[in-house]
């Protein structure tokens, strides 16, 4: 029997599920060995169980917890999808705000009242706290990135296909860099998070003549002190180096102090 | 063996005419202050001035960051079929210089080690290596003289001097020759004397000082085993792996497989690892002998002065070009932290 693979989406841009479909060469083989029973852009039929369910977004709502806890439940293995599942992304930054006077400032204080008393939109804005997949169930493997990077959705599926544990190394972006044969960020005089975020990506906003946001998180042995000295002592003033921790990085536990 | 005299021009000439058949890796600038080994494009200027050392050393080009090692395929009855990568293309690695050819040399002496690595083997078979006279310190960074780089010319096919009026161009091998066949220059007869000359106008220093010499180094480290100084530099190092995948003689990679979705083949391939990066040392089980940054600094110091120096008894592996200081955003610098345990440990021997 195939696997019955799925797909949720939370709050995000659905861009990961976007890359995905850029797998062209081999999405259709893929798809020939799973049957994919969720995906909301693409059809309707619903299962009770899935084998492997990808989540991509962020989980906001007293209602997405419900919805994440249920998927969890009905699944094997169950997949962060993005950087928006992975660690809250640039939604996260919103948690350095009380809900209340976010909304205030976007729909105004009229509305704001309302969607905080009314019962009838309370479930749909019971926002409390931007968090990522694994803040509320077990999450088996992360596929990080914004947007997630369709080579390692292809190692993690022909590795769970074929029984063999996916390898995701925990490296800096800074290796990546060096396969590149890249000049390095700070050689230009500007300052990257390379040093202590996940690779993965091949680098690829800084072959591209940018510079690393660290989309796809902190390694877990991220000298985060030593970076944020770094930034400081290289000129960054320290209204930007929180800036900076704080664009893809609101939601990680290891930037709290930087980003504070 | 033969020498002739050139114009910078004909130089430029001579390795455009090679860059046409065979694949030929010049420093060129990249990015706003750095060089890398790139293909000499057509119309590209050949510059034979001094420049900052590439990002990656050239040795890299003998150790892709992802090579094949084999692919395979279990037939249907059983029978499990491997196919060894395509023969490595021909290329010339040409503008090398001192310290880059001492790199090559120490990853020659450690691939041909038994048992030898045969795709390192095959590769370095097909490469043709041009070096180029290091007539000043390339920046601040650079040590080589204190590691003994500086006069060193092995490796090398051909060997060009930049003088004041004009290219020494010598042959050190047969296929050094081959290449220089056709291009036309004038015989020399004095090659030693001018490049004698022309070396004798280096800066003396040349480069930064080591304080204690390659040979005194394996007994200070030993010595000094314990020293703070690793963990001192190590609370700003980020654990990136840069310094080793910069320096010329580091080699260590690792091993992965890439299956079919069928699972019955797939692709083994290897790519740079680096002992800088924690899992490096991580094994069965979870345990990791090497957890703390200071561990890994010191390993990646002993390796290179004295670990491999005692194993293959070719002087320090560290060549003093500088890369794992200079690339490093941290401004860990392997010389400093020496210096430092030299000084620690009462001096030298």
């Amino acid at each position: 029997m195939k696997p019955k693979v799925a797909f949720f989406d939370f709050a995000s841009c659905e861009g990961c599920q976007l890359a995905l479909l850029n797998c062209e060469d081999e999405l259709l083989d893929i798809l020939a060995c799973v049957e994919l029973v969720e995906f909301r852009e693409a059809i309707s039929e619903r299962a009770v169980r899935y084998d492997i369910a990808f989540v991509e977004g962020s989980i906001h709502r007293e209602q997405d917890l419900e919805r994440l806890r249920d998927i969890r439940s009905r699944s094997k293995v169950l997949v962060a999808l993005g950087a928006c599942a992975c660690n809250g992304n640039v939604q996260a930054r919103s948690n350095f705000v009380a809900p209340a006077e976010n909304y205030k400032s976007v729909y105004g204080e009229e509305e704001r009242n309302r969607v905080q008393t009314d019962p009838d939109y309370w479930p749909l804005w019971s926002h409390t706290r931007v968090r990522a997949v694994h803040e509320v169930v077990e999450v088996d493997f992360f596929l990080r990135g914004c947007p997630m990077v369709p080579a390692e959705f292809l190692h993690l599926v022909k590795s769970l296909l074929t029984g063999r544990t996916p390898y995701f190394p925990a490296n800096a972006v800074c290796v990546e860099c060096k396969k590149n044969d890249n000049e390095c960020v700070y050689d230009r005089g500007l300052a990257c998070f390379g040093p202590i975020a996940y690779g993965g990506c091949d680098a690829v906003c800084i072959n591209g003549g940018h510079v690393c946001d660290a989309c796809r998180g902190l390694l877990p042995y991220a000298n985060v002190e030593a970076h944020r000295r770094m930034l400081v002592a290289r000129g960054v003033d320290p209204d930007g180096v929180r800036n900076r921790y704080r664009l893809h990085l609101s939601n990680d536990p290891l930037a709290q102090e930087a980003r504070r | 063996m033969n020498a002739f005299l050139a114009s910078p021009a004909q130089v430029g000439g001579w390795l455009h005419v090679l860059a046409r058949t065979t694949a030929l890796l010049w420093p060129q600038p990249k990015g706003s202050r750095n060089f890398s080994f790139l293909p000499l494009a057509q119309g590209a200027p050949v510059s034979l001035d001094r420049y900052r050392p590439t990002v990656v050393p050239p040795s890299r080009h003998l150790l892709p960051a992802d090579e094949t090692l084999f692919t395979y395929r279990c037939e249907p009855t059983g029978e499990v079929r491997y196919q060894p990568p395509e023969a490595p293309p021909r290329q010339i690695l040409a503008g090398v210089r001192p310290c880059d050819l001492k790199g090559i040399a120490q990853l020659d002496a450690v691939m041909a080690d038994a048992p030898a690595d045969p795709l390192y083997g095959a590769r370095r078979a097909a490469t043709a290596i041009i070096g180029v006279d290091c007539l000043a310190p390339c920046d601040s960074r650079c040590f080589c003289a204190a590691t003994g780089s500086l006069a060193f010319r092995g490796g090398a096919d051909l060997f060009l001097t930049p003088l004041a009026d004009g290219v020494l161009v010598e042959v050190t091998s047969d296929r050094g020759a081959e290449l220089l066949a056709g291009a036309g220059f004038a015989p020399c007869g004095n090659a030693a004397a001018l490049r004698e000359q022309a070396e004798a106008d280096r800066p003396v220093p040349f480069g930064r000082a080591l304080a204690a010499s390659p040979a005194e180094l394996p007994a200070v480290l030993r010595a000094g085993y314990r020293s703070p100084v690793y963990g001192r530099h190590g609370e700003r190092c980020f654990s990136c792996g840069t310094c080793n995948l910069v320096c010329p003689t580091c080699y260590c990679f690792e091993v992965r497989d890439d299956l079919a979705l069928d699972g019955a083949g797939g692709r083994r391939s290897r790519t740079w690892d680096a002992c800088m990066i924690p899992a490096f040392a991580e094994v069965a089980g979870g345990h990791n002998f090497r957890p703390q940054v200071g561990e890994r600094q010191r390993h990646r110091l002993k390796r290179k002065f004295e670990y491999l120096p005692d194993r293959f008894g070719t002087g320090p592996f560290c060549v003093g070009c500088g890369r794992c200081g200079r690339q490093c955003a941290a401004d860990i610098d392997i010389l400093v932290m020496i210096n430092e345990i030299v000084a620690e440990q009462g001096g030298a021997a």
